[in-house]
């Protein structure tokens, strides 16, 4: 049905005095999704802004209002905003990784290659395993004595090495980013693959026929062409990462200490093994004003909105 | 059991009697005598028994839900005492596996929701104060003293009994596995003429168990130089942070160490602590590369290989490393005994072992069978069912009752079983509590931090001041006079510190 098609049945329909009638009859139709949303949606929020204004922990149901108790712990709290560091950090060095990785492997996989679908599924298959069986599957890689890392190192170096992977300070961060970018890159891949097939193959010809270089083919015209779904895609991925919680926990559950402890990671000690209900939900609103923030900014810088 | 006794003539007397208010007097010393009898004989019926009788009546064609730690535990409900338990009473067993370190949460999130979805829980003692505080368990005191358990109640080992049962003097839950460190030697290395010849060359005492941490040390060190080039070290340990924090507690105080001082200050970097943790990170280096990360996976498997000659943990390694029922296709994980035979049991150093972790039986609060749920713990906890589960080889339940450790099937399993036995009782004698305070796991969190924090190199020292730093903090945030009072309650426990 075309537009006017479509307007000429509603100027049918419409009956002299019909408006207000039809604009209850259009409300009581999208009431129940309304309410669906607002139940599943906005009720959690208000109940958990309701909750972080309380006291209740492990032992204490204490319901009585506490005003900004919880907030100011918060403020207070060296633990938590280490744990958001954490997080920018990794976000900040993962995402361009598996933003840049994703694109290159996806160029390579825009032409036609010999077993390119075998190798597409075989890139893809990290991302169907799930996160915390993936933290799993690199803690087995990486342990000290009977993981297969230690162990090919071990036969190039000629002898047994002790790397600890997941407690050396210096190399916790990036095992974890390892297996970080394992799993998540293929997404990337598999998103701008999509975006690439799309790129008109017509300009870039007329464009090299114009004696445009590589780069300024891929600059001028397949970058302004994949842009909004890179967009999304880093979008997506930078909400994933932050709420990293299941590769950390597999392979290091926080430490050592609190060093690689992520947002999620603190919120769920707090909320789950501590029972710090209150607190955990300040801490759940932090986290859902800063995300909402952010996802406006992103959205109106990429100009995704519109 | 009490009651007049009459003789023949007082009988014949009471016959002759007349009218009425003499029989009457005659009848009731009868009617007490029957109601004894009836009422010996009720009590002469086991526990375990009472509990099927009961359940017959009550929970017939209902199903009740039973939480279990997941993995090798949950095999005891899923195919031994579920099946029988709906056998003798028609009353089935849903078992609810979770993993050790989610079950706390996990009974504390469905209590909190109150849908009544569990109805038996598998709890660790230490996180009773907790619980019963929340309100998450139900007391027992009233269905032992119904269905007449208490005196089955007595025969259990003194130190899960008199410390892993009650909170404020009522019951909360049924002590059901005998948890504690144990030490495992080689027998054969211990025995071996060369080692002990040199040993003795060396330090000047002789190649034997160690009984202190120095000669842990010492022999350590000085097996793994000896001993490397045939792939084995002179012991390995639990290390990593979850593991660690049970080791810690044992050896802080084994080393003379206290958790807090009078005014409820902790006192974990005191010199003790700093030692236990100096020593430790020296004795990585006899220990196999990686050992940082061993929990009781990694360190059974170097065990079971005979790449060490010493190690501590809970029970089950010393029946795995005795290759008992290995061919149990639960037991397919488990590595295969290369050392059956040749291993030998102790005390840890320092003689007082950790009574870690371990699991009591308990109800859930929210229950809507929580009678129901109670006959079944009953029947699973009793001296007859228990003493068939202790012995289960996939179980993981370690026995906990005093005839358990006597009890001459078990010490026919396997050659060394006997010696076994005794260790393990040796163990519940003198064995040391896991810290049980308000928000234990704020402490322990603290503490396995700390751990992690030493295995990047840290300090020990300053790792110590920060955890008591934290410890503070959360006894600030409790409050100090109510957490002092809980803390005063488990220190005066007999298995709180060494005696």
């Amino acid at each position: 049905m075309t537009a006017s098609q479509a307007d000429l049945v509603l100027r049918a329909g419409a009956r002299p005095g019909g408006g207000r009638h039809d604009r209850r009859f259009k409300y009581a139709l999208v009431a129940p999704s309304i309410f669906v949303l607002l139940l599943i949606g906005v009720f959690p929020l208000v109940y958990l802004l309701v909750v972080s204004f309380q006291n209740i922990t492990m032992t204490d149901m204490d319901k009585t209002f506490q005003g900004l108790l919880n907030y100011r712990l918060l403020v207070q709290d060296t633990r938590m905003w280490e744990a958001l560091l954490h997080t920018v950090i990794f976000t900040a060095v993962a995402l361009p990784i598996e933003l840049l990785l994703g694109l290159a492997m996806a160029q390579l996989f825009i032409d036609r290659l010999p077993g390119r679908q075998v190798f597409i599924a075989l890139l893809v298959l990290p991302v169907v395993v799930s996160p915390i069986v993936a933290g799993a599957t690199w803690s087995l890689m990486f342990n000290t004595r009977f993981g297969p890392i230690n162990q090919i190192i071990g036969w190039f170096a000629g002898e047994e090495v002790n790397i600890l992977w997941t407690i050396n300070p210096s190399l916790v961060y990036p095992a974890i980013l390892a297996a970080e970018i394992w799993q998540w890159t293929p997404f990337m891949f598999l998103l701008l693959l999509a975006a690439l097939s799309g790129v008109d193959k017509s300009q870039l010809e007329a464009a090299a026929i114009d004696g445009a270089g590589y780069w300024r083919s891929f600059f001028k015209l397949v970058l302004p062409a994949i842009w909004p779904v890179m967009a999304v895609a880093i979008l997506i991925r930078g909400l994933d990462l932050f709420r990293l919680f299941d590769i950390v926990w597999a392979l290091t559950k926080g430490g050592p200490g609190t060093m690689t402890e992520t947002i999620s990671i603190f919120a769920y000690v707090k909320g789950f093994q501590q029972f710090e209900t209150s607190y955990t939900a300040a801490v759940a609103l932090m986290i859902i004003v800063l995300l909402t923030v952010v996802v406006l900014l992103a959205l109106k810088r990429v100009q995704l909105a519109r | 059991m009490g009651g007049r006794q009459y003789n023949e003539e007082e009988k014949m007397s009471i016959q002759h009697r007349r009218p009425l208010g003499v029989c009457r007097q005659a009848l009731l010393p009868a009617l007490a005598v029957i109601a004894l009898a009836w009422v010996g004989v009720a009590n002469a019926q086991s526990a375990a028994q009472r509990a099927v009788d009961a359940a017959k009546k009550i929970c017939s064609g209902k199903t009740i839900t039973i939480v279990w730690e997941a993995g090798l535990q949950s095999l005891d409900p899923l195919n031994f005492s579920g099946p029988k338990w709906e056998q003798l009473t028609g009353c089935k067993v849903k078992v609810v596996e979770v993993p050790t370190a989610e079950m706390f949460t996990k009974i504390m999130q469905e209590y909190r929701a109150g849908t009544g979805a569990y109805d038996a829980l598998n709890v660790i003692p230490a996180w009773m104060p907790d619980l019963v505080q929340a309100g998450a368990l139900e007391m027992l005191d009233p269905y032992v003293d119904k269905y007449g358990y208490r005196s089955e109640l007595q025969s259990i080992a003194p130190t899960y009994r008199d410390n892993q049962m009650t909170v404020n003097g009522k019951i909360y839950a049924f002590p059901d596995d005998g948890d504690v460190f144990v030490m495992y030697y080689r027998k054969d290395l211990f025995a071996r003429d060369d080692l002990k010849k040199a040993f003795k060359a060396r330090h000047g005492y002789d190649l034997a168990v160690p009984k202190t941490w120095k000669e842990f040390d010492d022999i350590g060190a000085f097996l793994t130089e000896a001993l490397k080039k045939e792939g084995i070290y002179g012991a390995s340990s639990f290390r990593e942070p979850g593991y660690g924090n049970f080791m810690f507690q044992e050896r802080f105080r084994n080393e003379g160490g206290k958790f807090f001082d009078a005014n409820m200050k902790a006192t974990i970097n005191s010199p003790a602590g700093v030692k236990v943790f100096s020593d430790w990170v020296k004795e990585n280096k006899f220990m196999p590369p990686g050992v940082e990360k061993f929990g009781f996976v990694e360190n059974l498997a170097t065990f079971l290989q005979g790449h060490a000659a010493m190690t501590i943990s809970w029970p089950p390694y010393g029946r795995f490393a005795a290759g008992y029922l290995a061919n149990e296709k639960a037991l397919d994980w488990v590595p295969k005994s290369r050392i059956a035979g040749k291993v030998g049991y102790a005390l840890p150093p320092g003689g007082h072992p950790e009574l870690a972790a371990g699991f009591a039986l308990s109800v859930a609060s929210t229950s809507k069978q929580k009678e129901q749920a109670y006959l079944f713990i009953q029947w699973l906890n009793s001296e007859e069912i228990s003493s068939q589960r202790v012995k289960l080889p996939y179980a993981l339940r370690d026995p906990f009752r005093d005839s358990h450790f006597t009890d001459p099937a078990y010490m026919k399993l396997w050659p060394d079983a006997k010696e076994y036995l005794a260790a393990l009782q040796a163990g519940s004698k003198t064995g040391l509590l896991d810290l049980s305070l308000i928000q234990t796991d704020k402490y322990e969190e603290a503490l396995r931090q700390g751990i992690s924090r030493l295995w990047a190199g840290e300090d020990p020292k300053r790792i110590l001041d920060d955890i008591a730093r934290q410890w503070d903090e959360t006894t600030r945030r409790v409050g100090v006079e109510k957490q002092k009072a809980v803390y005063n309650a488990w220190a005066a426990k007999s298995g709180a510190y060494p005696k």
